[in-house]
Parts: structure tokens; C-alpha cells; sequence
């Protein structure tokens, strides 16, 4: 029998290899940029002087294994190095910028699955009723809408064309809460609609599956009221599945902030990628595109972790 | 339990994704032959016209036919999504074969790295690739067969682990049959199935992602019209010209659906024990 803190442990020193793995990809991957990053960052300006100067303060000169452990152990202390352009501590900007991003996610997962699960269950549990096939239309339409495109079309009808809702831009939550709401809600949709299709069909499938079981065909058969079927027997065993699957999506989500952060103006990690990957900034590149995918394995290590410890047929697989 | 008419239902699905999917192939590749008039024929007099009989989804800043830009426009897209498919199949569909086949160590040598690549975002691994790869429609390509290509082989992993036990499978290994010939003769059909409906997922998934990256800069290079380019493009003019942001982003939704469909489908009809 395999503790659950085993399984845990056993899971965390899986993801040791995995992040370094990451770091190891991301750290190759912009080595092979062509060109000499110094001349590229330099662009016009560049001078020999001006580029040996560069080369030398951020030791590009080292041969890469080197410059890898140099990263590495920077970033063991939090010590994400400095930005080729402004020559700010990229930690510190990303520190900055995270609680955007996280914010932006969080809404939009409490939104997707205030939407999804609801319909999910109402659609598993009145089988071919209307709510199930609006649930399987949802969730078939949902997933195919690109969500950059319904961020505008969001922002062409409710900002722009109604005026209820700022188009862009944002307040942080300390200077007014309420602004801050205000111009979180859109972008949050945007990220959560196809999220909650595909949680609606999820949820929709658990609920399925576990009516089939034996034991609630037993509850029925004992007289149980229908209700008490769905709410105590039913509902229980389905939460297992769509709890993970809102975590899956949750990780998705990091993914789809980076777009949604550029429609919207916010000042979150995802725009800060994108940013430096249009100006050629691969050092801050580097940093985000890992904290970011480290982020988005951490969700996916927790959610595994606590589907073992919920059930314990999947810590013997 | 199969009746005929739920199997009548079920075929309705992909064989209605299958109709969206092969109308709009086939609207791309005759596009040049096409009555649409030129989709890169500058018009400035006609310039953010708005959609009439003869021009359904109106003109851009440019005066170009939006309704031509957009058929143009599935070139690429459809494009992209197939080679890029393609690609994960020839590089990831023989990785996982081998890893399940063989288990052990060389499974090992294959996955780990694999698992390196799906532990990212697709959509951000698609995005720091293209700013290795500079931009293009093949090179979008190349980004999105890395992206799924670890997606293949685990499918195909997948697939072996559970037939080689199979005894149809020992039996033939208790016949004398070579490895290739297992492998190839009664392995891999049975993999076939998975890799086809995975094929489909993941050509649904690399039009968004094409869209994505051409909307943000890092995908497909301007001249080539698409739907993620003109996306861009009309997000300058979306109030005066809402049709310039409403096309193309109902273009992609249509195509997506299309693959999705046949996806959902194909997963019902070809394994019926997971369909409920």
C-alpha cells in the first residue's frame, strides 16, 4: 500500500528532472537564435566596442555550458539576471508583473467553472434534455471559437459599442478595487469560455459515467428519490474528474493569458513575453517563457498529487 | 448495445465535419480559380467598403474583397494544420512506437525529453519557437510539428502498450514473426485509430494556434493573406469596418468546428465504449 505521501514525494522528484529539462530547452533555444544577440540587441547602434562591452557584461563570451550554470545558479536564488535593454533585474520585473496575469487566471477559472460545471450537470443529468444538447453545442462551438477573436468581438459590443466596460488597460487592485474588476471581467470571459465549453463537456461525461455505476443504479433500485441519487451518490463521485480537469484548464489558461494580455493592454508575464519576443529580447524571453511553463507544471504536479491522494487506485499505476 | 438509430446520429457528426472540412479544402486549392477577384489588388477608392451582394464580407482598409483574402486565406491556414500534422505523425508516430514496443530504457531516452516539451503551454512553446525560427508559413509549420510532436507519440505509445499483450499478438510472435512484422502487420493498424482522431484534435488546435501567432506578430509574413494577419489588421479599423474583424474570425471558428466535429465523431464511431 503506497502512502499518499509517498506518492507525493515520489511525484515532486519526478518534476526535479522535468524543470531542469525546461530550463535546459529554453536556455538552447534562444542560443540558436542566428546572429550574435549583442549585435541584435545593439541593432544599429552596434559598435565594436559597444558589442565587446555588451559580450563582456553579460558574459556571452564564456563557452554556453558555463553560461548555463551562471543562469542556473542565478536563478536558484532568484536571480533571473539583468535585461539586455534597460538593464533591469528581470526577477524584478517579472515580480511585477505576475500578480496580473495570476489575477487574470484566477477569475477566469473561477468563471469558467461557475459556467461549465453547472451546465455539465445539468446537461449529465437530464440525458438528451435540452440543457444536455445546449451543454454538447456549447462545448463543441465553444472550443472552436479562437478566444483572440472573441476578446474583440467582446470589446467591439460591450466597450466600444455599449460602453459598459473599459476596452483596455489597468487599474491594480490596491489603488481601487472596483476599477480593477472592472477591467478584468472581459479579458476574464475571453480566457474562460472555451475553458468552460470544455469543462461543461467534461463535468457532462463524469456525471455519465458514474449514473452507470452499479452502486447508483443500487440507490435507485433501493427507492432513493431521484434528487438524492444525483446529490449524494452521483455528484460525489463525478467531482474527482472535473476537479482535475478545472485544473488542467487552469494550466491552459497561462498559455491563452499571453494573447488575451495583448488584446486587453495588461501589464501581465504573458505581454511581457510576447513584448520581448517582438523586440529580440531573449534574456527576459528566456526568464518568462520559464517561469511561465513552470508555473503551468506546478498546476499540473498539484493536480496529480491531489488526484492520488483522493484516489488511491491511481498512486499503483 | 448499438441501435441503428443512435448510429445514424453518430455518423451525422464528423459527416457533417467532414463536409465543412473538405467544402473549405476545396474552396482553398481551386481559390485562384475561383470568381473572387484578386485578394492583393490594392482598390484605395473602394476602401473599407461595407459588405454588399457581390462582396459579402466587404472590403479592407485597402479596398481589398475580404470574402477572396479569406478563401486565399485557408491556404494557409489548412496548410500549416496539415503539415504541421503530418510532421508529428512521420517524427512522433515511430518515436512512440519504438519507446512502447521496446520499453524499458529506450523508452526512457524517448519520452523524458518528450515530457521536456509538453510540460510548456502549447501556445507559448509555439511562440518561443517562432522567435528562434523567424516568421513564416512552413516555419509555423515546423513549430507546431514540435509542439505535437511528443502528443503523437504518446498516442502511439499509447496504442502498442495496450495491443502488444494482445494473444492475437503473441500468437503471430509464437509463429515466428519478426519484430518489423509484429510491429507493422498487427501493431500498428491498431494504432492507426488514435494517431487519425489525434490528427484531427491537433489540426483543429494548430488553425487557432496559426491564427494566434499570425494575430501576434509571430507566425505567417504579411503579404500571404491570413485569417490571423487580417485579424490584426482589422483590429484598427473594428469600428468603423466591423466586418474586417467578423470574417476572419468566424472563418477560423468555422474551420476549427469542422475539424472538431470529425474528431468527436471519429472518437464515437470508431471506439463506442467511450462514447457515452
Amino acid at each position: 500500500m503506497t502512502s499518499p505521501w509517498t506518492y507525493a514525494a515520489r511525484r515532486l522528484a519526478l518534476a526535479v528532472p522535468l524543470l531542469l529539462g525546461m530550463s535546459v530547452l529554453v536556455f538552447g533555444l534562444m542560443r540558436l537564435v542566428p546572429g550574435d544577440p549583442a549585435v541584435v540587441v545593439l541593432g544599429y547602434k552596434a559598435t565594436p566596442e559597444g558589442v565587446r562591452a555588451l559580450r563582456e557584461a553579460f558574459h556571452l563570451d564564456e563557452p554556453l555550458p558555463t553560461q548555463y550554470l551562471r543562469w542556473l545558479a542565478g536563478l536558484t536564488r532568484g536571480d533571473f539576471g539583468l535585461d539586455f535593454r534597460q538593464n533591469e533585474p528581470i526577477g524584478r520585473m517579472i515580480l511585477d508583473r505576475l500578480p496580473v496575469t495570476l489575477e487574470l487566471t484566477a477569475l477566469a477559472s473561477l468563471a469558467a467553472a461557475l459556467i461549465g460545471i453547472p451546465l455539465g450537470l445539468l446537461g449529465g443529468a437530464r440525458r438528451r434534455g435540452l440543457a444536455d444538447r445546449a451543454t454538447l453545442a456549447i462545448g463543441l462551438v465553444g472550443v472552436s471559437i479562437p478566444d483572440f477573436w472573441l476578446g474583440i468581438m467582446l470589446m467591439l459590443g460591450l466597450s466600444l459599442g455599449a460602453g459598459l466596460l473599459p476596452s483596455g488597460g489597468f487599474v491594480p487592485i490596491a489603488e481601487s478595487p472596483v476599477e480593477n474588476l472592472q477591467h478584468l471581467v472581459l479579458p476574464a470571459l475571453t480566457l474562460a469560455l472555451s475553458r468552460a465549453a470544455v469543462l461543461g463537456r467534461l463535468s457532462r461525461a463524469a456525471v455519465l459515467d458514474v449514473a452507470q455505476r452499479g452502486f447508483v443504479q443500487f440507490a435507485r433500485a433501493k427507492g432513493l428519490a431521484e434528487h438524492a441519487v444525483l446529490f449524494r451518490h452521483v455528484l460525489p463521485n463525478a467531482a474527482i474528474p472535473i476537479v482535475t480537469v478545472l485544473a488542467l484548464q487552469v494550466g491552459y489558461m497561462l498559455g491563452g493569458a499571453i494573447v488575451v494580455e495583448m488584446i486587453f493592454t495588461l501589464p501581465g508575464v504573458g505581454r511581457m513575453t510576447l513584448d520581448a519576443v517582438l523586440e529580440r529580447n531573449y534574456p527576459v524571453v528566456q526568464s518568462t517563457v520559464l517561469v511561465i511553463g513552470a508555473m503551468f507544471m506546478l498546476v499540473n504536479l498539484v493536480t496529480d498529487i491531489l488526484y492520488g491522494v483522493i484516489d488511491p487506485r491511481v498512486r499503483h499505476r | 448495445m448499438r441501435n441503428p438509430v443512435s448510429s445514424a446520429r453518430r455518423l451525422g457528426l464528423p459527416l457533417a465535419g467532414l463536409a465543412i472540412v473538405a467544402t473549405l479544402a476545396l474552396g482553398a486549392m481551386l481559390a485562384p480559380l475561383l470568381p473572387l477577384g484578386s485578394p492583393t489588388d490594392i482598390a484605395k477608392d473602394l476602401a473599407l467598403g461595407a459588405p454588399t451582394v457581390t462582396e459579402p464580407f466587404g472590403r479592407d482598409d485597402l479596398g481589398r474583397s475580404m470574402l477572396s483574402r479569406v478563401v486565399h486565406a485557408y491556404r494557409v491556414s489548412l496548410g500549416v494544420a496539415v503539415t504541421a500534422a503530418l510532421l508529428a505523425i512521420v517524427v512522433g508516430g515511430p518515436l512512440g512506437l519504438v519507446a512502447g514496443y521496446a520499453e524499458g530504457l529506450p523508452d526512457q531516452l524517448i519520452m523524458r525529453p518528450l515530457d521536456v516539451l509538453m510540460a510548456f503551454p502549447a501556445v507559448l512553446l509555439a511562440i518561443a519557437l517562432m522567435s528562434v525560427f523567424g516568421t513564416g508559413a512552413l516555419l509555423v509549420s515546423v513549430a507546431l510539428a514540435v509542439v505535437y510532436t511528443p502528443v503523437m507519440a504518446r498516442v502511439a505509445r499509447a496504442a502498442v502498450l495496450a495491443t502488444k499483450t494482445e494473444v492475437y499478438v503473441d500468437g503471430a510472435r509464437a509463429l515466428g514473426a519478426t519484430v518489423p512484422r509484429l510491429v507493422l502487420t498487427h501493431i500498428l493498424p491498431n494504432a492507426a485509430t488514435p494517431i487519425l482522431v489525434q490528427a484531427s484534435v491537433l489540426m483543429a488546435i494548430g488553425i487557432l494556434i496559426e491564427a494566434a501567432l499570425s494575430f501576434l506578430g509571430v507566425g505567417v509574413r504579411p503579404p500571404t493573406p491570413s485569417l490571423g494577419l487580417m485579424l490584426a489588421d482589422g483590429r484598427g479599423f473594428m469600428v468603423q469596418a466591423p466586418w474586417m474583424v467578423v470574417f476572419p474570425g468566424l472563418a477560423v471558428m468555422l474551420a476549427v468546428l469542422g475539424f472538431n466535429m470529425l474528431a468527436d465523431g471519429l472518437r464515437d464511431w470508431l471506439d463506442p465504449q467511450r462514447g457515452a
